[in-house]
């Protein structure tokens, strides 16, 4: 019963989004055409994209490093043993709307306001990471050992070097680890957001598909592929290393 | 001195947890909370530096120029200024880990640097030195670069007593700091604590009616919340059955233990 009920589901919403197997295969022959049309890439776009590459980087770096700075003071206001229970509600509030929002549309926004290029794509990023790495942060901090925090205050100590002292040397591997980790997202994100406004790489792509030039997209393929996975396997050692050293522990 | 004045605190459900306590300390006295588990020492000694408010009662602390003031009445902000003055050597030892022994022994001034100083790590090098000098008196100095969490039990606590040291305290609690060390690093640990009351008060609680023997000067005994014995350390075996109950038998065991596998 439950799979005639599934396969009814099925159906039904397949003849709502018009989706027909007549489709799909007309879709696979178009395809198999259009990637005719990649081969051979366009080796000799490579020297007009290193610019746009470096941009896409710069705006994931940036994006990122501003990003890991606004979630550390939200995951500080956000967990329980530091911020009183109203700052708290707040900052958990926002971090959890953050996280509703893609970035895409954070972009829009930035873009309406402050019109095309990187600086949106940068701010559009660093906002982004207030949801995932806000939330992560805070929840270490709400597990980090309350008896520092505790020594830290009986000799006197205020808020600000309970966090420098306390709270801070305790989550740093956490928050290289998570940083390193939402940098290669970032990464990802920045062709995305090229392509809607944020200009870099992922402008290229677009634009070449824009002008019919498929070589010269799969030559901005490439080079995407290439950074996104450099990016992940240093990212992947670095944290391999922070945990091989028994900086996580 | 130290002056307590009548502590109460109960749970919700109005159990007392501590029921009138009182007592004073003054300078050149070691003295030692002892009691059963559960009885209130731990509790009476965190009101002592306000890391608990108690019900009711006072906390009286008297400065060499009679100036004097009340922990259970201050606000927060008085209350950091005070516990500047308030040493604490901790069961658990409380250090940061990942921070250097060095780094640990210096935030025992923690309190009295401006918080933007504090931002910048902002020790200077003349206090790095006197910090060294305290890691000297529990002879540690040759780990001051030592991340903290490589530490030995004995020597992290050695390294708590460095902190105290080095905060220059007018007033010296101590809980429980010797209950997660072997015989002979809880010795070495007392005979670091036992001259620091030359200089001011200090109050430890312990579960070791042996060690307060040999290194208190006075012994003070909580049982359900109230001062049930407070005098010399050398305590009868009748008095211990007294404060212990049927714990004491444990302790003995435990003693026992103890001592058999530091020979």
């Amino acid at each position: 019963m439950p799979l005639v009920v599934l396969l009814a589901l099925t159906e039904g919403a397949a003849i709502v989004c018009g989706a027909t197997f007549d489709k799909l295969f007309e879709g696979l022959t178009r395809g198999i055409a259009f990637f005719g049309h990649m081969f051979p890439p366009r080796w000799d776009a490579f020297p007009e994209m290193i610019e746009p590459t470096f941009t896409s980087f710069v705006i994931a770096f940036l994006g990122t490093f501003f990003g890991a700075i606004l979630s550390i003071i939200f995951a500080l206001l956000a967990s329980r043993n530091l911020a009183n229970p109203v700052v708290r509600s707040i900052a958990r509030f926002l971090i959890g709307l953050e996280r509703s929002v893609p970035e895409i549309v954070i972009l829009i926004l930035l873009v309406a306001a402050f019109g095309l290029g990187a600086m949106p794509g940068v701010v559009a990023l660093a906002l982004g990471c207030i949801g995932m790495l806000g939330k992560l942060l805070a929840d270490i901090i709400e597990e980090i050992d309350p008896l520092v925090i505790d020594s830290i205050e009986s000799v006197g100590g205020n808020k600000l070097q309970v966090i420098i002292f306390g709270v801070l040397p305790q989550i740093i591997p956490n928050i290289i680890s998570y940083t390193l980790f939402r940098f290669e997202i970032n990464i990802r994100l920045s062709v995305l957001l090229g392509a809607v406004g944020a200009g870099g790489i992922g402008y290229e792509l677009d634009y070449s598909f824009g002008m019919l030039q498929y070589d010269r997209a799969f030559t901005a393929m490439i080079i995407i592929i290439a950074m996104v996975f450099g990016t992940e396997q240093l990212s992947y050692y670095l944290r391999r290393k922070i945990k091989m050293e028994g900086a996580l522990k | 001195m130290i002056e307590v004045k009548n502590l109460t605190k109960s749970l919700p459900g109005g159990r007392k947890l501590l029921d009138g306590i009182s007592f004073k300390v003054k300078k050149g006295e070691f003295v030692g909370i002892l009691g059963p588990s559960g009885a209130g020492k731990t509790l009476t000694l965190r009101c002592l530096n306000g890391l608990l408010k108690p019900d009711s009662g006072s906390v009286i602390i008297r400065d060499d120029s009679g100036g004097q003031l009340d922990i259970c009445q201050i606000n927060k902000r008085e209350l950091r200024r005070v516990r500047q003055k308030i040493g604490v050597i901790f069961q658990g030892y409380h250090l940061v880990k990942r921070l250097s022994v060095l780094e640990n022994v210096m935030i025992g001034r923690l309190g009295q640097i401006n918080a933007w100083r504090s931002l910048f790590y902002g020790f200077t090098d003349a206090e790095a030195e006197e910090a060294v000098k305290a890691l000297q008196k529990v002879k540690m100095a040759e780990f001051a670069d030592t991340r903290t969490g490589s530490l030995s039990g004995g020597e992290m606590q050695r390294v708590a007593v460095a902190r105290a040291i080095f905060q220059s305290p007018a007033i010296l609690l101590a809980d429980e700091p010797i209950s997660n060390l072997d015989p002979s690093n809880a010795k070495t640990i007392m005979k670091m604590i036992e001259p620091l009351s030359e200089l001011m008060p200090v109050v430890g609680v312990f579960h070791q009616p042996e060690m307060t023997a040999k290194y208190c000067t006075r012994v003070i005994a909580i049982k359900e919340g109230k001062v049930i014995y407070d005098g010399d350390p050398k305590l009868s075996n009748k008095r211990l059955e007294e404060i212990y109950g049927e714990e004491l038998e444990l302790i003995e065991q435990q003693e026992h233990l103890l001592a058999v596998v530091a020979k």
